[in-house]
């Protein structure tokens, strides 16, 4: 028989596809580390940082406005469930990561929804998963965009962004008091 | 050895230790013990950080029915760990190393995080193994499972027996586990029930003036069949005859 028959079954692998946006990453080179379109294979038991020290992170991004470990990513296995869900946390103590619409302080932590868009600062990375069979590795691909991220996905339709490039957690519920009729109770 | 001081207890110590001046421990004692008491300072530091917070500590208690003359020698008395895993397990990179055949390297790990709102650390425990489960306050996870930790915990894991404590501290940078080891089973029921009665034996307390332990040297739990003099066990418990412990 031949070794493509008698080979262990292959197992698609989940994969995490981030895209990356910052306005500046053309000019300071704070993506130089970060190797795109490649699929980095790695254990799903890894816990990957996420920040500006290389010694400690995973990802690096040259830039000094963000944090030596700005955030981490690490799979999960929700119980009863055949698939891997990822778990994002915020390591950074000046910097509130933003989960679409939830703003995560240092160390707080969330499931990463299947797709959403983080941000922290200036950077804006959109994040989707596609799932897979194995447990023991999953695989990170880097794609750039070269235009924010935000608009183009029209994530937040209705917010108003602030100029100061901080986000305060909002819910898209409508807040404002309604008006009710005397007889509408 | 507790501190005998109830001023210290609890309380931060404001001045930092002054280099070339060995007097800093001496006035501790000197302020509220007669001399020449000897004050055990793992009960003062213990809840102490660089940021003068007082530290979150994990009070672990372990035991295995069958241990090896080196399953626990790698267990320190008190650890303290930055903000990432805690990881557990035989392989030389773990922070709390077993040294036990049915071990994986990397089996579990205790990750300290902070719930939304929150000011006190929380931690989560997640399996790393691939072939062993954890059972965990009665359920049973398995590789790359989590679940939050309570106050108080039961886990089992290859023959092992862990009890873990969690008394929250308002520091982020660090946590501290004090770890003591058993003799005596620790967990009898490990199935999950419908009623939320716990099987953990209550652990007597050392005797006050029973003597220093040497330094690196793990203090042993006495057997719970003893009567805990002075009053009722710190948890209150249901005592069954045991099913048998876990293996």
């Amino acid at each position: 028989m031949s070794s493509f028959e008698d080979a262990d079954t292959e197992e698609t692998v989940t994969c995490l596809q981030m895209t990356v946006y910052h306005p500046g990453h053309q000019q300071n080179g704070i993506f130089q580390s970060i190797r795109f379109f490649n699929r980095e294979k790695l254990l799903s038991s890894e816990v990957v940082k996420f920040g500006r020290n290389s010694n400690t992170c995973h990802y690096m991004f040259r830039d000094k406005q963000v944090s030596r470990v700005q955030f981490s990513l690490q799979l999960f296995k929700k119980f009863d469930s055949s698939v891997l869900s990822f778990e994002i946390k915020n390591m950074s103590k000046k910097t509130n990561l933003i989960v679409d619409n939830k703003e995560l302080g240092y160390l707080n932590k969330m499931d990463l929804p299947h797709k959403c868009l983080v941000r922290f600062g200036d950077y804006q990375f959109l994040m989707e998963k596609k799932d897979g069979e194995s447990l023991e590795f999953f695989e990170i691909e880097f794609s750039l965009s070269t235009r924010p991220l935000l608009q183009e996905n029209n994530w937040l339709p209705q917010k108003h962004i602030p100029e100061c490039g901080s986000y305060s957690s909002c819910s898209t519920q409508n807040n404002s008091p309604i008006e009710m009729g005397e007889n509408e109770w | 050895m507790d501190v005998q001081c109830p001023a210290l207890l609890g309380q931060r110590w404001l001045g930092a230790p002054e280099v070339g001046k060995n007097v800093w421990a001496q006035a501790i004692t000197e302020e509220c013990l007669p001399p020449p008491t000897p004050v055990c300072l793992c009960s003062v530091f213990l809840r102490l950080s660089s940021m003068e917070r007082p530290l979150t500590v994990l009070r672990v208690s372990l035991h295995h029915p069958t241990p090896g003359p080196a399953t626990f020698a790698n267990v320190p008395p008190q650890l303290e760990h930055d903000t990432s895993p805690l990881l557990v397990g035989r392989g030389p990179d773990a922070h709390l190393r077993l040294q036990l055949p049915r071990l994986s390297r990397r089996h579990l790990s205790l990750e300290p995080y902070l719930e939304k709102g929150g000011a006190r650390l929380a931690f989560n425990l997640k399996v790393l193994s691939r072939k062993g489960y954890v059972w965990v306050n009665g359920l049973t996870l398995r590789f790359l499972e989590q679940m939050p930790l309570s106050t108080v915990n039961r886990v089992a894991f290859s023959g092992m027996q862990m009890v873990v404590h969690i008394e929250g501290g308002t520091s982020l940078e660090a946590f501290v586990c004090c770890f003591q080891l058993s003799p005596s089973p620790l967990i009898y029921r490990l199935q999950a029930e419908e009623t939320d009665e716990w099987e953990i034996i209550p652990q007597k307390q050392p005797p006050s003036g029973s003597g220093k332990q040497a330094p690196g040297h793990l203090g042993f739990l006495d057997s719970p069949s003893q009567p805990r003099p002075g009053g009722a066990p710190e948890i209150q418990l249901q005592r069954e005859p045991p099913d048998g412990a876990l293996c």
